[in-house]
């Protein structure tokens, strides 16, 4: 699970993001960001150079991280515009400030469109033609390290490490001391224990206020294999990333950015109308500041997706979902294709969403009964609903595709039987879930049957207010079988009870 | 009879509005420039949206992208994008109306000029199954600085699309031909 972290220099990783303050003694909270990338840009030098402009113009031009050319600049010249002499032969001489040689010089000439001799004489295209060679690089290897090491031009593993370390040491402070008692942060650990942490460097910070919080899991695939998926979505060139990266047959997932950052997988701002009116006060957020996006390896137009990658996404989802508090519904486990629709069709007409729900409940361990036999998975689940109640769906946050409703009424015996299927006999507790309104009966009674017959429990319920959201009924001791809970409708006239799910758990 | 006449147009059309521009190739990558285009050529064009949905079947994750360029023609300037294989992905392209975004981040994306031409190719992808670019965004070669196409961004590679955006001197005629595995997009310079 470690031999990424491992491979990521500590000195870019961890003194980076352990630095002290330099206006203070406090240890400095650990970083929010865990990629090179960011590390680099978390670790200005404190001191300036003579090239700090030019090296935020490069860096800006060629996407680089202007700091990460300032201390490579360091390591190199210490910011000195050098003219090299061959000293050895086989080495060519080095030039300007970013000490450029022999065909990395010319490579680096020729990507910034500047002539070789003016990449070697002059301080703006020594820097430009570096970067534009550096960008080159790190579109090639994995990791802003790997692009420092290609860059030191040295052959040797031991003399690459030790250049990579000392970049990594100049791009956090070298001249002042860290601050006292400043502690190493831990390496970072991916979020799901199960999954190989492939840092990805394409992500950035979630919003501070309230759209900010993880609200839905986003559901992808990623039109490519499980090996082609992760590695482009590591590279900094693709400027694309997912939290997690599910492999065809569920045998491994990657996590790329930790959750509590922002990975870049969904391009639509939040628009409600597409996702059955929840949740609109998020309206034209950009939808990456509160998902979590999960790509699984293959194709929207595939006929099926395997069981094993169904089991083994359900599994991450559930934890999750249970980590992040995220409601486990179809509001809330969102497809790509569904958020944005003007050019998104992924997961595809073929992804199983209503069994994948009922996988992601079983893995944590939950049984729900929705109004709608369509929703339920009949093994466990079924639900019988008489004539009088209506159907509808005019009230958003629903379980399923909607919910039914019945006008209250003295000596009315016909309620909604929701019945679910214990196959070891246990305590259970119990959830309702319903739309709320103002007409809605402030006592509506749900009653709790045994597979044995015997009545439970009543239990009476408020729902003029915290509609959308579930509510414990209680926890009683089930026998093995079909147990039930009816939701009844009489009461003096005047209300209307709304039946919309049954949770059990 | 026909070419002579057109050729005629354009030296007058050219005469009258600008200085020649410089024959020569803007390369973003280091294959040469093959691209057999007439010497001198007008059209009509459109500025309406062109599409054409990809033939079936589809290689396994799409076409491959594997070069763009960009060339300076009398009367208008050429961007050709080519795949690998023989043939060439289902494309959709138009005049953006609305914000042009980063189809991972969401980040909107700026691009010079006064109109922004979007070339979307799906299924296709410019990267290979290591995780590396096919078509390397270098910035320079990027920013062509033609009278008409003044800049390319790749905007979007990512779950079988990839989409650029051009930024163009305004909200001129363009017409496709189809080559394949070339796509050649012309668009015409200003009046």
């Amino acid at each position: 699970m470690k031999p990424v972290v491992a491979r990521l220099t500590p000195a870019l990783l961890l003194a980076a993001a352990c630095r002290g303050s330099p206006t203070g003694g406090e240890n400095p909270p650990c970083p929010t960001s865990t990629s090179p990338l960011a590390s680099a840009q978390a670790a200005s030098p404190s001191r300036s150079s003579p090239f700090d402009s030019v090296f935020a113009a490069a860096g800006r031009e060629f996407r680089v991280p202007p700091e990460l050319l300032k201390a490579i600049a360091w390591v190199e010249t210490r910011w000195q515009m050098v003219e090299g002499r061959e000293e050895f032969p086989g080495q060519a001489p080095a030039f300007g400030v970013m000490a450029l040689r022999g065909q990395a010089l010319e490579r680096g000439a020729a990507l910034a469109g500047v002539t070789a001799e003016q990449a070697r004489r002059d301080a703006v295209a020594n820097i430009r033609a570096a970067a534009a060679l550096f960008h080159a690089y790190a579109a090639q290897g994995a990791s802003w390290s790997d692009a420092v090491a290609t860059y030191s031009g040295i052959d040797v593993a031991a003399g690459r490490a030790a250049y990579v370390a000392a970049v990594g040491r100049a791009g956090l402070a070298p001249r002042a001391a860290p601050a006292a008692g400043a502690a190493p942060c831990p390496p970072p650990a991916p979020d799901y224990g199960a999954a190989v942490w492939r840092p990805s460097p394409n992500f950035d910070q979630r919003a501070t206020d309230s759209t900010g919080a993880i609200h839905m899991a986003i559901i992808h695939t990623c039109e490519s294999n499980y090996a082609s998926c992760w590695s482009w979505l590591t590279n900094s060139v693709s400027q694309v990333s997912a939290h997690y990266v599910v492999s065809e047959d569920g045998s491994e997932i990657s996590q790329l950015v930790l959750e509590r950052d922002r990975a870049w997988h969904i391009a639509a701002l939040y628009d409600c109308t597409l996702n059955r009116q929840h949740h609109c006060t998020l309206n034209d957020v950009q939808s990456n500041h509160f998902t979590v996006g999960i790509e699984h390896a293959g194709f929207v137009s595939q006929d099926s997706f395997p069981a094993s990658q169904l089991a083994a996404s359900a599994a991450l989802l559930c934890d999750i979902t249970r980590d992040r508090g995220i409601p486990r519904d179809w509001q809330h486990i969102v497809g790509h294709g569904q958020l944005q629709p003007a050019n998104r069709t992924d997961p595809g007409p073929n992804w199983p969403w209503i069994p994948y729900l009922h996988r992601v409940q079983a893995a944590c361990g939950e049984v729900v009964v929705d109004d709608s036999t369509a929703y339920n998975d009949s093994a466990v689940a079924t639900v019988a609903v008489p004539a009088g109640w209506v159907a509808s769906d005019t009230t958003p946050d629903y379980y399923g595709g909607g919910y039914r409703w019945a006008s209250t009424a003295l000596g009315a015996t016909d309620g909604v039987e929701f019945s679910f299927r214990v196959a070891a006999a246990g305590a259970r507790t119990l959830d309702a879930r319903w739309t709320s309104g103002a007409n809605r009966s402030p006592r509506a009674a749900y009653v709790v049957i045994a597979a044995t017959g015997d009545t439970l429990a009543t239990v009476i319920v408020d729902q003029t207010a915290a509609g959308g959201a579930w509510h414990t009924l209680g926890t009683w001791t089930f026998p093995v079988g079909w147990s039930r809970v009816v939701l009844q409708r009489r009461d003096t006239s005047g209300f209307v009870v709304v039946a919309d799910a049954v949770r059990v758990r | 009879m026909r070419v002579l006449y057109r050729g005629i147009a354009l030296l007058l059309f050219a005469g009258a509005c600008r200085p020649s521009q410089p024959d020569r190739a803007q390369q973003t990558t280091q294959q040469t420039v093959t691209t057999a285009a007439p010497a001198q050529d007008t059209f009509a064009g459109t500025t309406a949206t062109l599409s054409r949905p990809a033939p079936a079947p589809s290689p396994p994750g799409g076409w491959l992208l594997h070069a763009v360029r960009t060339d300076s023609q009398p009367g208008y300037d050429r961007v050709v994008f080519e795949f690998a294989g023989d043939s060439l992905p289902g494309y959709h392209i138009e005049y953006a109306t609305r914000p042009v975004v980063r189809c991972g981040s969401g980040d909107p994306v700026a691009v010079s000029g006064g109109g922004r031409l979007v070339v979307r190719f799906e299924p296709a992808r410019a990267h290979d199954d290591q995780g590396n670019a096919a078509v390397a965004p270098l910035p320079r070669a990027m920013a062509p600085r033609l009278p008409a196409v003044k800049e390319l961004q790749l905007v979007c590679d990512f779950e079988g699309q990839v989409e650029w955006v051009l930024g163009v001197a305004a909200t001129a005629p363009y017409r496709v031909t189809e080559a394949p595995p070339r796509l050649m997009l012309d668009v015409r310079h200003g009046p």
